[in-house]
């Protein structure tokens, strides 16, 4: 094997990658994992969809970043099938809930993280960074899509689970179903992951566009909003003529600057009007009184 | 370290939105960086005095050291990286018992046994025979050098290689927490909030970096079958450091300095 010679096999790290390797060697029905080609330190992994849940019958790949202090620090996952439960291209962390949010254990290994990932799928996303919130219907029929996703390294990665020893599949230990009750996963905030996200979108590999990351479009959205309304309220008369304009004015700032100098025009010459009438009516009435004294 | 705290409030200028965690997180990852690159994971052999250096303007410290160096003569430093208690009870019990061939072998038969302990009480089989193997490896290789400097200067090295210092550390962090859960209905008594014992141990003892308390002390050295002394030294009032054995009464085979967060060696 070419993993042997290319690494230092002292080095507790490899060994320990190695020993998981040759653990995982086999595709499970629920989960399977293995080194890339020529990398001991990057993985890629299927995981199926949890039964009796909008997941069911999906398949979902993803890679496995293992630092180099692996196993005293957790690996990283990212997921690369659209799932609507997770952001794909992102960093996932896996930790423990409760007192301290990053307290990943050395004697978990990469089968424990699958299963947390897989316990963790129908889980509340909530505000989450790296979550999504779609609809029980938007993540079935992306399950049902999940099917047919091709990586371009592993090929048709459903068909390795499908094609895996019906019921090899081996128990859990003690620590692992207690693990499993109080697993929890975060993204990691890193902002140049947030360029990859979007980079996604035009990647011709994804067969469904993956939509936006939800929270990022709608805090500037938001701010914007906040910023303008009270500019609006404040320099603005509030007549007839501007109030049906309103929902136009929110738009852009320039408008707003015109809408201004209008209306400023407008009651300039309301002002003006009357004196103008009373010019006209003396005018009509030195016309008459001519008319009545020079004409007769 | 300095810049760091210029660093912060400039990102966060930037984009409000910014994650206040992260940047606490960034931070601390640098800082454990830097204490990384320069404190070594065990240190060599400094006199007990030297560590007047580190509190030369307090007079409260000065006079404890004074008392300290009456009863020590050298210090070995550890890096504080919260590893600190567990990495400097291996070295200092390893190093002990190289001076005496039957303890050692005792010693030896008592860590082959402990696997079986450990996999009884539900750990993962196969990544604690990957902690077990490297640290039986790590016995064998000091047991089979025959002279006692050599064997030493191979246990220095061995516990400054990251790889081979942290898989020490966790083998132990792992019979302290198997010792709690074997005594649990001891133990509890000592556990703080509304804690079991195993949540105690998933959250306290087996992850790396958490600091260890009296509690995981007495733990490690009931695991180990072994006694430690540990001098408190601290600001508190008084011109002597405080002694403790754990446990009480026992005749302890390690000496370790205690200031407030961190654990060093002591060489009477």
């Amino acid at each position: 094997m070419s993993l042997e010679t290319k690494y230092n096999l002292r080095s507790p790290a490899v060994k320990r990658l190695m020993r998981e390797a040759s653990e995982l060697r086999n595709p499970t029905e629920e989960y399977y994992a293995c080194p890339v080609e020529d990398n001991l330190f990057e993985w890629h992994f299927t995981i199926r969809g949890p039964p009796d849940t909008e997941f069911q019958g999906g398949f979902y790949h993803g890679r496995i970043l293992l630092p180099p202090q692996y196993p005293m620090q957790p690996p990283n996952i990212i997921l690369l099938t659209p799932n609507g439960r997770f952001q794909v291209n992102k960093k996932i962390c896996l930790s423990i809930s409760g007192y301290h949010p990053e307290s990943w254990q050395p004697s978990w290994s990469i089968r424990t993280a699958l299963l947390a990932l897989i316990a963790f799928m129908p889980t509340e996303g909530g505000s989450t960074v790296g979550s999504l919130d779609y609809t029980k219907e938007e993540r079935h029929t992306m399950a049902r899509a999940s099917k047919k996703w091709e990586c371009s390294t592993c090929g048709k990665v459903a068909d390795i689970l499908l094609n895996a020893d019906k019921g090899f599949l081996p128990a859990l230990t003690e620590e692992e179903s207690s693990l499993l009750q109080n697993i929890n996963l975060k993204a990691e905030d890193d902002p140049n992951q947030k360029q990859e996200v979007t980079a996604v979108d035009h990647d011709p590999e994804n067969t469904f566009s993956e939509k936006l990351p939800k929270t990022t479009p709608i805090v500037p959205r938001a701010r914007a909003a906040v910023f303008r309304k009270p500019t609006y309220n404040e320099s603005v008369p509030r007549t007839a003529a501007n109030c049906s304009n309103a929902d136009t004015m929110m738009e852009s700032e320039t408008n707003e600057d015109t809408y201004q100098v209008q209306s400023q025009r407008s009651t300039d010459s309301s002002n003006r009007c009357p004196i103008e009438i009373y010019a006209i009516l003396f005018v009509i009435a030195l016309i008459l009184i001519r008319r009545l004294f020079f004409l007769e | 370290m300095g810049d760091e705290g210029e660093n912060v409030p400039a990102n966060e200028s930037n984009d409000s939105v910014v994650n206040q965690d992260e940047l606490i997180l960034a931070q601390q990852r640098q800082i454990e960086k830097e204490i990384s690159e320069s404190i070594p994971l065990v240190g060599e052999l400094d006199s007990v005095t030297s560590l007047c250096k580190e509190y030369s303007t307090d007079d409260v410290y000065l006079e404890k050291i004074k008392d300290l160096a009456s009863k020590y003569s050298h210090v070995r430093r550890t890096r504080p990286d919260g590893n600190c208690f567990f990495r400097a009870f291996s070295y200092a019990i390893l190093e002990k018992l190289l001076c005496d061939k039957d303890s050692f072998n005792t010693f030896y038969k008592l860590a082959e046994n402990s696997k079986n302990i450990l996999v009884e009480l539900g750990f993962q089989q196969f990544t604690v025979e990957d902690f077990y193997e490297t640290y039986m490896e790590v016995l064998k290789r000091l047991s089979d050098i025959d002279n006692l400097d050599d064997a030493k200067k191979e246990l220095h090295i061995i516990f400054n290689e990251q790889g081979y210092s942290d898989y020490m550390v966790v083998y132990l962090r792992l019979l302290t927490s198997a010792q709690l859960q074997k005594e649990k209905d001891f133990y509890s008594c000592f556990i703080e909030g509304h804690r079991t014992v195993v949540d105690f141990c998933h959250q306290e003892v087996e992850p790396m970096y958490k600091e260890s308390d009296h509690i995981h002390i007495m733990a490690a050295c009931s695991a180990l079958n072994t006694g430690v002394r540990v001098l408190y030294m601290d600001r508190g009032v008084g011109s002597s450091v405080t002694q403790h054995d754990l446990p009480e009464g026992c005749s302890p085979s390690v000496h370790l300095l205690y200031r407030p967060g961190h654990y060093d060696i002591l060489y009477p």
